[in-house]
């Protein structure tokens, strides 16, 4: 698994500067104009966007799609849906395919699968999509300020950031996950959403720094350059110029930051499920892919379900950030 | 150049002090009775755990905990866990085990060997990938180079642990391909070590290359078409220096500062490889003193993982600093 | 006995209808369905004093080899004093550690041998007994043992500080159990052992007519004293008396086995000590053991593993190997333990026995119906002898028929409909959330307010210890420490003063005229207790109701095609060690 990729660091080749000088040529269009123009015309990234929005669609309309198929979630019944040893007594593996459950049900407990992986892809994107958003957010407004503010207060913010950069977010993620616990334990809806808002907090914690390092040297270079210095000569206040000055200017490594991260986060959640230390309670692919690595011979659906799922949508957020990389980024070619 | 190598050094050591703190502040305050793992559950009354955290002097201000804890790691300390079992803790004491009452620090370099065998995988892929990169970038825009960066694009995109595990259920269990992943000491047999380390290593250079031998073709990309590159052809040398002795070093520069702030991602890859490969390093024995709630296993991994990063930045960031003629020491 | 690794999953029972095998007696009762080989015997209804050294071999047998044991179960201490885990006892006792006594599988039996020592006797009342030890035994270092080491090793087993997860049958039952705290804690001479020539004496403080079985034990076993046995690192590395010793152990990671030539089988008549070495490892994944077992090719033949085949593997093992797979079954039972002091209404403790969802919970909980878990009614397990000479079925449900309507019916009737019921379950185990989410089903549909509570599995066992933990119902897990029902009533059902749960009373029962007919058994004679703790058992039950049995666990394990001698150990629930070699 990979937090936010170092990719970012390598910012030295992309961002705002260059994308100016580049827009002096095409008089009237906005830089992010010139880029979803140039994104609409690559079909890799075309595709890649198709793909993505069907997992959108799957995990917002996830309740919708499990009642139009007659599936509950989490529904199932041991002692009627399976045999003595738990394997499903319809469906795979050892029964023929059924359009009431097409990927059969759960050895062990009987649960639909395909309610449990549409759930699944749900909680992966709802995960992915709130952390992205945050992170971005403290990313940026950190990186803003270090930049902006000289001396002390961009050594204090780099040194956290050092601080932050070095430490084992994994082993750290697992050390508090018995917090969350001994408070919520008794109650079990509270303790679901805690233990949800607990890992997007982790995430997010451990998931700015690249985005704020980013934006700190964009920055610094930006505060030096002319439309700078004459907002601050003629007295316009400094959140001002942060917030309305600079970060227009700072669109293109946000969106390569988001690009990057929305993936990195579907598998860090995964990821942190299948070590038993994300989310329980709630489906997770990662959760089913844990119980299914026992069955991968003898009901290998259970188990390639989930990675199928998971395969798809991080190659499709990859292949569609490389685009909106490409797009935004006049100097890669690929 | 001096004054920026101590000055780094100093950072580092700063960071891993600050860290430290807090893993130590994270756990004292955290929620989980330490004496707990120390109970037996079944007679542990209120005057058994005062008893227990006054052995341990858990029931001191925590500046004096943390000042007997720092006192450990510089010159060592006795803990003690109850009448007539006391055990000495040698310097540098990261604490002694709840549960198997072992000194941790040791326990835990027992355990360094496999994960850093693991860890070797880094720097296959590391020349592998940039290896891969530079042929790329040299065959720019053919049909080899397409491919290339379409597979590597496609290869990274699988989750590494989705990866790891498929590999070892179909090619260990399954197939039989290659032998059981287990640990067996370097020094016990390097044959066998290395027999059983092939598959960690081969999925982990195979997954992580293709990320290097996209930065790697970026960047050499890049370095062949600057002004130096030029000159240096335009001189007549041959093709084979240009790109070895002129453009690889530069264009190797930002792979290795990537490497070095992927120290992180490495060892969270490590963590995944122990479990699936079932090798038991630094990451299993911290996923297991969780469910045992052995705190001073937890927070010694912890802080041992952070000084593995911080070192090996500095390492990075000193070889950046000999790598690249351009970054000016001060 | 505590099992393999912590009991953590709150999962039960099965249907299969009956209830495997009837204990005491010598029935060789008929196997429900799918049982092939059943659950043997009674174990260790026999004693049998007059066992001679050498122990004789066994047909086909032969010396040499290394035989691999695989298991995903982790491995605790191996300090001798503190092993209480069933494979770290069991594998001390059969091969590093020699105790007074010792088991020898006969038939599907384990039946109670003399080990170090060659006899004993008991006063009438059972608080002398007199161990007559056999001489010319030594250590792997060729120091010879001495009645002192035997002394130094019962006096380190009060240590509770040192030794906190120890077993503390010397604390309950020995002389000054409560005040005497090891030769760590003070250096005052212990007064309840009593040396003179080949003789051992150990005086009780209260009756303790099960004490050979106490004495197999590796913590009743000679123990050097001073600082070869520092605690600190004695469990790294105990110093052998028996066939084999240590020759390399990580806590919990491996164990390698070699053998211990101060051994003599001249004087050991139950160990066998046919393979040449013994290496065991404790994390292997569960999956990659079965896969291991099943494929049997190259190491995997001299194999074997004492964990159970996964619910995902059985129907392949079974169909691929059936003469691989060993089954039987383990002195434990899993229950449900109303906390007495709040569910005072005995309706509403059956309306709990009606309304526990038993196949479903444990097969969700990925337990083998009628394999791994074996459905029943009484408290004391399958081979503990009396269980069943006096039957009886509460519910009349076998122990596996759930009925929700029942449970409804009686709630509304005792005008305690929506009764809530607070119980722990642990967070992150995938099988016990899914065990978990059936009973709150089960629960809710019988008209209760289910309410779970997460623990993490490090908390687990302590929480439920907690006599204030705002819980109303705890699921258990017992084994017993040897075939008795001293080792059931007492610590479960026996009043603990101040309230504590005490071994094992999760439930605060408390009845004095319960702990009055428990005092009065102990002092029986012994062919007369088995009957009358099965009898205790009927009248507890259905007087009561305190226990919901939520069936007996079962072993299934599977082992490699060059493995001969393998049994189960109806006593630890662990193979037989003792007469398993490894085929040509």
């Amino acid at each position: 698994m990979s937090l936010p990729t170092p990719e970012l660091i390598t910012g030295h080749d992309m961002g705002g500067a260059s994308l100016i000088a580049a827009a002096e040529h095409l008089a009237g269009r906005s830089p992010s104009r010139i880029a979803m123009d140039r994104l609409r015309s690559d079909k890799v990234a075309m595709v890649s966007a198709v793909v993505v929005f069907f997992f959108v669609l799957i995990a917002v309309f996830a309740p919708l799609i499990t009642r139009a198929w007659g599936v509950d979630l989490r529904g199932g019944d041991p002692v009627t849906d399976t045999d003595q040893f738990g394997f499903p007594l319809i469906g795979p593996p050892y029964h023929g395919f059924i359009w009431s459950h097409p990927l059969g049900l759960e050895p062990l407990n009987g649960n639909d699968l395909l309610a449990e992986w549409v759930y699944g892809a749900r909680t992966s994107l709802e995960v992915a999509t709130i952390t992205t958003a945050l992170s971005t957010i403290l990313g940026v407004v950190i990186g803003l300020i270090a930049g902006f503010s000289r001396g002390t207060g961009d050594k204090l913010i780099s040194f956290v950031i050092d601080v932050f950069l070095s430490f084992p977010f994994l082993l750290g993620a697992l050390a508090m996950a018995p917090i969350i616990l001994n408070r919520y334990g008794a109650n079990a809806a509270d303790l679901q959403r805690a233990s949800f808002w607990a890992l997007v907090g982790i995430l997010t914690f451990f998931g700015w720094m690249p985005l704020a390092r980013l934006i700190r040297g964009e920055v610094f270079s930006l505060r030096e350059r002319e439309f700078v210095q004459a907002a601050r000569v003629i007295g316009v206040p400094t959140r001002q110029i942060l917030f309305k000055e600079l970060l227009p200017n700072l669109v293109a490594p946000i969106v390569v930051s988001i690009s990057l991260n929305i993936p990195a986060f579907v598998t860090a959640e995964a990821g942190f499920a299948f070590l038993g230390i994300g989310l329980t309670g709630q489906p997770s692919w990662g959760q089913t892919i844990n119980r299914a690595q026992g069955y991968f011979q003898s009901d290998p659906i259970y188990l390639w379900a989930p990675v199928i799922g998971i395969m798809i949508l991080v190659l499709a957020l990859n292949l569609l950030g490389d685009a909106v990389r490409d797009a935004f980024d006049p100097k890669t070619r690929r | 150049m001096i004054g920026y190598i101590l000055r780094r050094i100093v950072s580092a050591i700063l960071v891993l002090f600050v860290t430290s703190s807090l893993v130590f502040a994270l756990f004292l305050f955290g929620p989980s009775d330490p004496s707990q793992a120390l109970c037996n559950v079944n007679r542990c009354t209120d005057a058994k755990r005062a008893q227990i955290h006054q052995s341990l002097g858990l029931d001191q201000p925590f500046l004096s905990q943390y000042g007997d804890w720092l006192k450990g790691l510089f010159v060592g300390r006795e803990i003690s866990f109850g009448p007539g079992f006391h055990i000495d803790c040698n310097a540098p004491c990261l604490g002694v085990s709840y549960i198997t009452k072992e000194e941790v620090t040791p326990y835990l370099m027992s355990r360094f060997p496999a994960t850093l065998s693991i860890a070797l995988a880094g720097f296959m892929y590391l020349a592998l990938g940039v290896a891969i990169g530079a042929f790329a970038a040299r065959r720019r825009g053919t049909t080899v180079d397409r491919s290339l960066v379409a597979s590597t694009l496609v290869l990274s995109s699988i989750p590494f642990y989705i990866f790891a595990l498929m590999s070892y259920l179909y090619i260990v269990l399954k197939w039989g391909i290659l032998p059981d992943t287990t640990y067996v000491p370097l020094t016990e047999n390097p044959l066998t070590w290395a027999g059983h380390m092939m598959l960690p290593w081969a999925v982990l250079a195979a997954w992580n290359c293709v990320t290097y031998a996209r930065f790697g073709r970026g960047s050499m990309i890049d370095s062949l078409g600057e002004d130096y590159v030029r000159t240096a052809r335009a001189k007549g040398l041959g093709e084979a220096s240009i790109v070895v002795k002129h453009a690889l070093r530069s264009a190797i520069v930002p792979v290795i500062t990537i490497f070095g702030i992927d120290i992180a991602t490495l060892l969270a890859g490590t963590i995944f490889a122990e479990k699936i490969f079932n090798i038991q390093g630094i990451g299993l024995t911290a996923l297991a003193a969780l469910t045992t709630g052995d705190l001073p296993v937890i927070s010694a991994t912890v802080i041992i993982a952070a000084g593995f990063i911080v070192v090996a930045n500095l390492v990075v960031d000193l070889l950046y600093s000999v790598l690249d003629p351009r970054v000016r020491l001060v | 006995m505590r099992w393999k690794k912590p009991v953590i999953a709150a999962s039960a029972v099965a249907m299969m209808a009956v209830a495997a095998c009837g204990g005491g007696g010598s029935s060789t009762t008929e196997n429900p369905t799918n049982q092939p080989s059943g659950p043997s015997g009674a174990a260790g209804k026999f004693i049998d004093m007059s066992a001679k050294a050498p122990a004789a071999p066994i047909p086909g047998a032969i010396k040499g080899g290394t035989m691999t044991v695989m298991s995903a179960s982790g491995a605790t201490t191996m300090d001798p004093t503190e092993a209480y885990y069933t494979n770290t006892s069991s594998i001390l006792e059969a091969y590093v550690t020699r105790s007074l006594t010792q088991y020898e599988y006969r038939n599907g039996d384990m039946v109670l041998i003399p080990d170090l020592a060659t006899s004993w006797k008991s006063n009438s009342d059972y608080t002398k007994w007199t161990f007559t030890i056999r001489t010319g035994i030594k250590y792997e270092n060729g120091d010879p043992v001495t009645l002192q080491d035997i002394k130094y090793g019962i006096m380190r087993s009060f240590d509770r500080d040192t030794f906190p997860t120890g077993a503390d049958y010397s604390n309950q039952y020995f002389k000054d159990g409560d005040t005497y705290k090891g030769p760590y804690a003070s250096n005052a001479d212990y007064k309840g052992v009593q040396i003179s020539g080949d003789k051992l004496t150990i005086l009780m403080a209260r009756p303790f007519p099960d004490m050979p079985y106490w004495g197999s034990f590796p913590a009743i076993g000679p123990i050097p004293a001073g600082d070869a046995s520092n605690p600190a690192t004695y469990k790294n590395h105990p110093l052998a008396t028996g066939p084999y010793k240590f020759a390399d152990y990580q806590q919990g990671v491996s164990l390698t086995l070699v053998r211990n030539d101060q051994w003599d089988p001249n004087t050991d008549p139950g160990r066998r000590a046919y393979p040449d070495e013994i290496d065991f490892t404790f994390t292997d994944e569960t999956a990659t053991i079965d896969q291991t077992m099943l494929s049997d090719s190259g190491t995997a033949q001299s194999s074997l593993t004492y964990d159970n085949v996964a619910a995902a593997d059985y129907p392949t093992a079974v169909q691929q190997a059936p003469d691989r797979l060993v089954k039987g079954t383990t002195p434990c039972t899993a229950m449900w333990l109303p906390d007495m002091r709040k569910i005072t209404d005995i309706n509403i403790r059956k309306a709990l026995g009606y309304a526990y969802p038993y196949e479903a919970a444990w097969k969700a909980g990925g337990d083998i119906v009628g394999v791994t878990k074996i459905p029943g009614v009484y408290i004391m397990p399958p081979g503990t002898p009396g269980q069943g000479t006096s039957p009886y079925d509460v519910l009349g449900n076998q122990g596996s028929q759930p009925d929700t309507a029942k449970a409804k019916q009686i709630l509304t009737q005792a005008n305690k409909l929506h009764y809530e019921i607070k119980f722990l379950y642990v967070r992150g185990d995938d099988l016990a959330e899914a065990a978990k989410d059936q009973i709150v089903k089960s629960l809710t549909a019988s008209g209760f307010k289910a309410t779970p509570v997460a623990v993490g599995v490090n908390q687990y066992t302590t929480v439920r210890a907690d006599p204030n933990a705002d819980i109303n119902l705890r699921s258990f897990g017992w084994c017993s420490d040897w075939p008795s029902g001293a080792s059931w009533f007492p610590p479960i059902f026996k009043t603990v003063p101040g309230g504590e749960a005490g071994p094992a009373n999760y439930g605060f029962f408390s009845q004095p005229s319960v702990d009055k007919k428990i005092e009065t058994i102990a002092t029986l004679p012994l062919d007369q207790q088995p009957d009358a703790w099965g009898a205790l058992d009927k009248y507890i039950e259905t007087t009561y109701y305190p226990a919901v049995v939520i069936g007996y666990y079962g072993d299934v394990f599977m082992h490699g095609s060059k493995i001969g001698g393998m049994e189960n150990d109806t006593v630890f629930g662990m193979p037989t060690w003792k007469q398993m070699w490894v085929m040509k």
